[in-house]
């Protein structure tokens, strides 16, 4: 495994390969510093710059925006007091204060160091876990496959902060969006309406730009008037003041136990389906607080709140990316802008994926380590500019990252058509979300549906009892932890209710 | 009891549901395989249909607080800005084979910024302009020189 590993590093240590790496991290942290452009807005605006590059150059370039957009967050979380990217939420906690204090070079360079050793004890379980996920999926038949998706879509149904019913909903158009077009097994046209634009069914990635870039930039415009500028005018006297680096590495391993226990909250987090950052970051910072021996001190600049947030943040990318490559399941919306890239070179994912795809698997490995010490060098350099870059109004950035999600589209495979999808589901996208529904579930949905009907018909076609699916330990057991998530999900939100209507309530 | 938006849109749904549940049974049946193409949409659509439903009752059953309380509160919300900006990036999609790549994304990126925050100096006008050339001349010389993509030519314009 580690001479696996090492090959995979010697492998990306040529141009060709570090050169997108570090113009990815570059652009992540750039994306990913911008409130208002989220990580997966910044991969799908490199997207289209992948096309022509070899597979692995081009995933080395997603994996570097998602380091660098991981951290990039957490500039404008501790000068404005927004989050960047929304991985870096619980950030604006504690960093925001600590530079209203008087001390931002401390905070920023507490949660850079905390994202670099998050990302990297991360990295250790990515590459020693990941194939040991892969080979138990390995002994998966149609039904455990089957059964491991329905999991995996009511898991995130059942997470999705909004209303079950709601997210239960969100995963069922997902699945029907990929139903319309010819079906996976006989080639019969399905929902088409007699329609050609609808015969070739809904190309993936066009529906996840237009649902995630273009409907998420369109909810932005909606606050554009709020008063922001006078959080920009109030930076303008702010300098970061000299904070030694190695003043900040003592500071993170004084505690060593925070470190580690908010990398794995991350870390799990992430390996759960299609949650991402701003939900390990959250979670970790509040797990630091329950621990912590000064838990009065949060919220007003302690430095382990921002540890806690930052160091998740980026232990949920190598957690995501665990998922995407053992199961081929995306961890996140990020992981899923991978996986439809991965698709268009032709590269099945799932367990196979690692044993079939040896130099692209370790190359990821091994990009999303280098990335970790790109991302530091390119902050210790770009700090002082960064003032300014987090400042850049939505007015101005919108229209240009439109231009680049078009582009994606259309590259595709050069026509219009791919636009139109994109323009409909930016739409329907938008539409969704002003109505309450969570979309990360339709996006699963919509990934899984083709996997999941296969998968359910070969069962079938193997042997037409049902009950199989129940009475095969693993597929049964699958099944049950399916249900007892929805059934979590349900027994949370009525206890929810019951507090609130206890509470009355508070705002 | 009245009907709120989560109603509306489950009796949306619902009938979506249904109509492509009847559409479902109606796809032929392949002789090798044991289960035709309507088999996995019909599990999925009762599912849809259902939850949509109970969406409904969901809806009807909820308590309702007085449509005054907290409305003040929530931030207001610029929806103008939002019509607006579908409506530029509508006609983009709609210009951009008629006036090929270059024109229509010039266009497009200066009128969607002026119409997001208007320039009241000459220099903002300026800068304005800047961005909006810039951003055409530097993508189309990047996809169509170094990625090889042929981007759409204007059938009006012919460039």
């Amino acid at each position: 495994m580690l001479d696996l590993l090492a090959n995979g590093l010697v492998n990306i240590a040529q141009w060709k390969y570090l050169l997108p790496l570090f113009a990815g991290t570059f652009v992540g942290v750039i994306g990913g510093s911008l409130p208002g452009v989220t990580i997966t807005m910044t991969v799908i605006v490199v997207l289209p710059f992948t096309y022509g590059l070899d597979p692995l150059a081009g995933l080395a370039a997603m994996t570097g925006v998602y380091v660098g957009g991981s951290t990039g967050g957490l500039i404008a979380a501790c000068l404005l007091g927004i989050p960047g990217s929304p991985a870096s939420i619980a950030t604006t906690f504690d960093g925001f204060p600590m530079a209203r204090n008087g001390e931002p070079g401390r905070a920023i360079w507490l949660g850079v160091w905390a994202s670099v050793w998050g990302g990297l004890i991360g990295a250790m379980f990515l590459v020693f876990l990941t194939g040991p996920l892969a080979a138990i999926a390995l002994e998966f038949g149609p039904w455990e496959y089957f059964s491991l998706f329905v999991l995996a879509m009511a898991m995130v149904a059942g997470l999705s902060e909004a209303s079950l019913l709601k997210g239960l909903i969100s995963t069922a158009i997902g699945l029907l969006i990929s139903m319309i077009g010819h079906d996976p097994i006989g080639s019969v046209p399905r929902f088409t309406f007699g329609s050609e634009f609808l015969g070739g069914g809904f190309p993936f990635l066009p529906v996840l730009i237009g649902v995630f870039a273009f409907a998420q930039i369109m909810t932005d415009l909606e606050k554009l008037d709020l008063p922001r500028g006078k959080v920009v005018e109030s930076l303008a006297g702010i300098r970061l003041e000299r904070f030694s680096h190695l003043k900040a590495n003592r500071e993170i391993f004084r505690q060593p136990f925070l470190l580690a226990w908010s990398t794995i909250v991350g870390l799990f987090i992430g390996i759960l389906p299609a949650i991402g950052g701003s939900a390990s970051s959250v979670m970790a910072y509040d797990q630091a607080k329950k621990f912590s021996k000064t838990p009065e001190r949060f919220g007003k600049g302690h430095p382990e709140g921002i540890i806690a947030s930052e160091a998740s943040n980026n232990a949920n990318v190598s957690g995501s990316l665990m998922t995407i490559m053992a199961f081929g399941i995306p961890g996140d919306a990020v992981t899923a802008v991978m996986l439809g890239a991965m698709t268009i070179h032709g590269i099945q994912s799932g367990p196979l994926f690692i044993s079939q795809n040896p130099d692209i698997a370790y190359g990821i490995y091994a990009a999303y380590i280098l990335a970790h010490p790109f991302m530091l060098l390119i902050c210790v350099v770009l700090m002082p500019l960064m003032l300014r870059v987090i400042t850049v109004r939505m007015a101005v950035l919108a229209p240009v990252v439109l231009v680049l999600c078009v582009l994606g589209a259309y590259a595709l495979n050069n026509t219009m058509q791919s636009v139109y999808v994109l323009l409909l589901f930016g739409v329907v996208g938008y539409v969704l979300v002003k109505l309450g529904f969570p979309l990360a579930p339709l996006i699963l949905g919509l990934i899984l549906g083709d996997q999941i009907e296969i998968n359910l018909v070969r069962a079938m076609m193997t042997d037409a009892d049902p009950w199989l699916f129940l009475t095969r330990p693993i597929s049964g057991g699958l099944l049950l932890a399916a249900a007892l998530s929805v059934a979590l999900a349900i027994w949370q939100h009525l206890r929810h209710q019951n507090r609130v209507a206890e509470e009355g309530p508070d705002f | 009891m009245s009907i709120g938006r989560d109603g509306i849109a489950g009796l949306i749904l619902l009938a979506i549901s249904l109509v492509l549940l009847v559409k479902s049974f109606q796809l032929p049946s392949i002789p090798i395989v044991p289960v035709g193409p309507g088999f996995y949409p019909a599990i999925v659509l009762s599912f849809m249909a259902v939850a949509s439903a109970l969406l409904v009752v969901q809806d009807l059953l909820k308590r309702r607080a007085p449509a005054s309380a907290g409305a003040s509160d929530a931030p207001r919300r610029n929806y103008r800005l939002v019509v607006i900006a579908f409506a530029v990036v509508g006609a983009y999609v709609v210009l951009l084979p008629l006036l090929g790549f270059r024109v229509a994304t010039a266009l497009f990126v200066g009128t969607l910024q002026a119409a997001l925050g208007r320039p009241r100096t000459a220099q903002q006008w300026m800068v304005l302009a800047a961005i909006a050339l810039g951003t055409a001349a530097a993508s189309y010389f990047v996809f169509e020189r170094y990625l090889l993509v042929l981007l759409p030519r204007g059938t009006w314009t012919g460039f």
